[in-house]
């Protein structure tokens, strides 16, 4: 499960409007206790894929930003308990390149559905221990 | 002794430590070690014999891969990290 303030999922929310057309992306701050990811803040991070006209349709974290946002967070007491990115006109569901280039189980996978510009729902998936597939989890928003 | 920092979702298969201290005079050493000490922790970092593609580990703040890759010497109160590449798309 993932919990998230509201004003939180409103700022994600806005990330993904203000990168609009094309796919953004960050991390998910918090802590991880008993299979909950509580997200208490985020990091917006650059979309760093390589070639611009995919960017509608890819996004990709340089290790180097991440390693940055892991020291942050450490600082904060915080971990990095997932990633967050958008899907411009396409629904919030983790698709097979999400699969292909995912990491590990117990990351939350929080995607939000940007159409026309403004953001719509956004679901939550983790990898599956065996790494076969992306399972809904249950998202609150507090 | 260098310490290795476990990212949060795979605590659980390392006894939940945040890090933890491995012995080993370089990186691939240090990693042996650790799958030693937690077994159930190898398959999330590696497939077979090799790193999985999107592991990297960061000596401090350097990628090992810019410096000596897996032989990259360690020393005592060094720190690893272990980054993942991450990416992504709608469809």
């Amino acid at each position: 499960m993932l919990t998230l303030t509201k004003e939180i999922h409103s700022l994600i929310q806005a990330h993904g409007v203000a990168t609009y057309p094309n796919e953004g992306c960050g991390v998910l701050l918090g802590l991880a206790e008993d299979g909950r990811n509580q997200v208490t803040a985020i990091r917006p991070l650059p979309n760093v894929w390589p070639n611009e006209d995919e960017k509608p349709m890819r996004f990709r974290i340089d290790p180097q930003d991440w390693r940055d946002a892991e020291f942050d967070a450490l600082a904060e007491g915080l971990d990095i308990i997932g990633i967050f990115h958008s899907h411009p006109d396409h629904p919030p569901i983790a698709s097979p390149r999400d699969l292909a280039w995912a990491s590990w189980p117990g990351y939350s996978y929080l995607i939000t559905e940007v159409r026309d510009g403004r953001p719509q729902a956004s679901r939550s998936w983790q990898l599956a221990e065996d790494r076969s597939g992306f399972v809904e989890e249950r998202v609150e928003i507090e | 002794m260098a310490t290795i920092r476990i990212p949060a979702p795979l605590r659980p298969y390392a006894g939940g430590n945040s890090s933890v201290a491995v012995a080993g005079g370089d990186v691939s050493a240090a990693l042996a070690d650790l799958g030693q000490q937690f077994p159930e922790l190898r398959q999330h970092l590696f497939d077979g014999e090799k790193l999985r593609s999107f592991v990297n580990l960061y000596l401090d703040k350097q990628d090992i891969a810019k410096l000596q890759g897996l032989a990259t010497p360690l020393t005592d109160g060094d720190t690893l990290l272990i980054i993942p590449s991450i990416a992504g798309g709608g469809h």
